[in-house]
């Protein structure tokens, strides 16, 4: 009995030494399996908010971009993330929306931070994206959306402009899969508590908006491209509950007032 | 890997013949089974529950055959919804994924050119018990009917 047990153990032994010898080995380089670098992301990235930095007006206000990079940075540097792995744009613009793209851009619509009650509601989109960010899940999409093949090839500049302007449309007003929504929303709820930040207004806002998801839908993009936001507010809070803290605000009431301000100029 | 012993009685034409049988089942299964690894297990399993109130050697080879069947069923498996999330989900092709699925063809391989082995023996009244899988149905596998 103990002789077959051991038998038994060496073959599964014998399985797992060969699985890990064989790992040892790049395959995928030496198969030449097509795979994203960062170095494609780095285009891809590249590529993408050059067609938004065309189409859109970027908002380089000094107050602006310093009040908003002063939350991301607050949310980057609790949660050991790489400050300088996130560039945040703002564009002016009225739809209700904030989108990731390859290789950290992270895209604010002006729009988003007006109809934004508090700063925790637009903490939490922006955790939310970084979020999308930190997991990958922008290539993933591109790769699952459009393929391997074609992203590759716009780096190289073999695809027509129009591919990448509608694969750039893609990313800001599509939803990614369920599962990544969810994933991207318990991991902004994490990024909010440590970056001592109530993640309940994110919830709420989810809430709000979904009231207006019958409302005419003109500007909020956000919530168009993130379906069920009442489900998603309610498992929101539902995570949040166990995960008490003390909050804390970044910004003074008055400079988020003012920063509201200058965006309705 | 592989052992030749002498079985308890020497088996008749018919029973020689059945387990080796069982082999060529489970050989057909296997090649089935590299894709759709439960194949591997009911082919087998339904070949083993006709032949139980068979004679001893025939019930000592089919059970042989089902219990190696076991193995590739669990590395097959998981294999297959490794590749089946591949495809549908947002996993991706790694050097781990290639490496374990070639570990999984190496042993599905090995298992393979066993099988047609222990058929060709077995066929021929010559009992092989194999490593480890010999010793478990050593162990399950009763002379008593």
């Amino acid at each position: 009995m103990k002789k077959t047990i051991i038998q038994g153990l060496a073959i599964i032994a014998l399985f797992f030494t060969t699985w890990f010898f064989l790992i040892q080995i790049d395959w995928i380089k030496f198969l030449k399996i097509q795979k994203i670098t960062d170095k494609t992301e780095e285009k891809l990235g590249e590529l993408f908010w050059s067609i938004f930095q065309k189409s859109e007006k970027e908002n380089k206000n000094p107050f602006v971009v310093n009040s908003v990079d002063s939350i991301v940075t607050k949310i980057c540097s609790a949660n050991k993330i790489d400050r300088k792995l996130i560039n945040v744009h703002i564009l002016n613009k009225d739809d209700i929306n904030a989108f990731a793209l390859p290789n950290g851009h992270l895209i604010i619509y002006s729009g988003l931070i007006v109809n934004s009650d508090n700063q925790e509601e637009l903490s939490g989109v922006i955790c939310h994206e970084i979020a999308h960010i930190k997991l990958n899940h922008v290539t993933k999409k591109l790769v699952k959306e459009i393929g391997l093949s074609t992203l590759i090839s716009m780096t190289t500049g073999n695809t027509g402009s129009e591919v990448i302007k509608k694969t750039a449309k893609m990313l800001s007003s599509s939803a990614f899969d369920r599962s990544l929504e969810k994933e991207a929303d318990i991991k902004a709820v994490d990024y909010l508590v440590k970056a001592k930040i109530n993640p309940e207004p994110f919830a709420n806002f989810l809430f709000k908006l979904s009231d207006k998801e019958n409302e005419s839908t003109k500007y909020l993009t956000w919530v168009s491209t993130h379906p069920d936001s009442k489900a998603r507010a309610e498992y929101i809070i539902e995570y949040s509950r166990n995960k008490k803290g003390i909050y804390e605000i970044i910004l003074t009431n008055d400079t988020w007032e003012n920063l509201k301000n200058k965006l309705q100029d | 890997m592989i052992n030749v012993t002498k079985f308890i009685y020497s088996p008749g034409e018919h029973e020689t013949e059945k387990a080796s049988n069982s082999y060529l089942m489970s050989l057909i299964a296997l090649i089935v089974g590299l894709s759709l690894p439960i194949i591997n297990l009911i082919a087998t399993l339904i070949f083993y529950l006709g032949n139980r109130k068979g004679t001893y050697f025939v019930r000592w080879h089919c059970t042989q055959a089902l219990l190696s069947q076991l193995s590739m069923l669990f590395i097959n498996s998981f294999g297959f919804w490794w590749t089946i999330s591949i495809i549908f989900t947002d996993e991706t092709i790694s050097n781990k994924y290639i490496s374990y699925i070639i570990a999984a063809l190496i042993f599905n391989l090995s298992e393979f050119i066993a099988t047609i082995y222990t058929a060709i023996q077995t066929r021929k009244g010559i009992h092989v018990e194999w490593w480890f899988y010999g010793n478990l149905t050593n162990l399950i596998c009763s002379s008593k009917s």
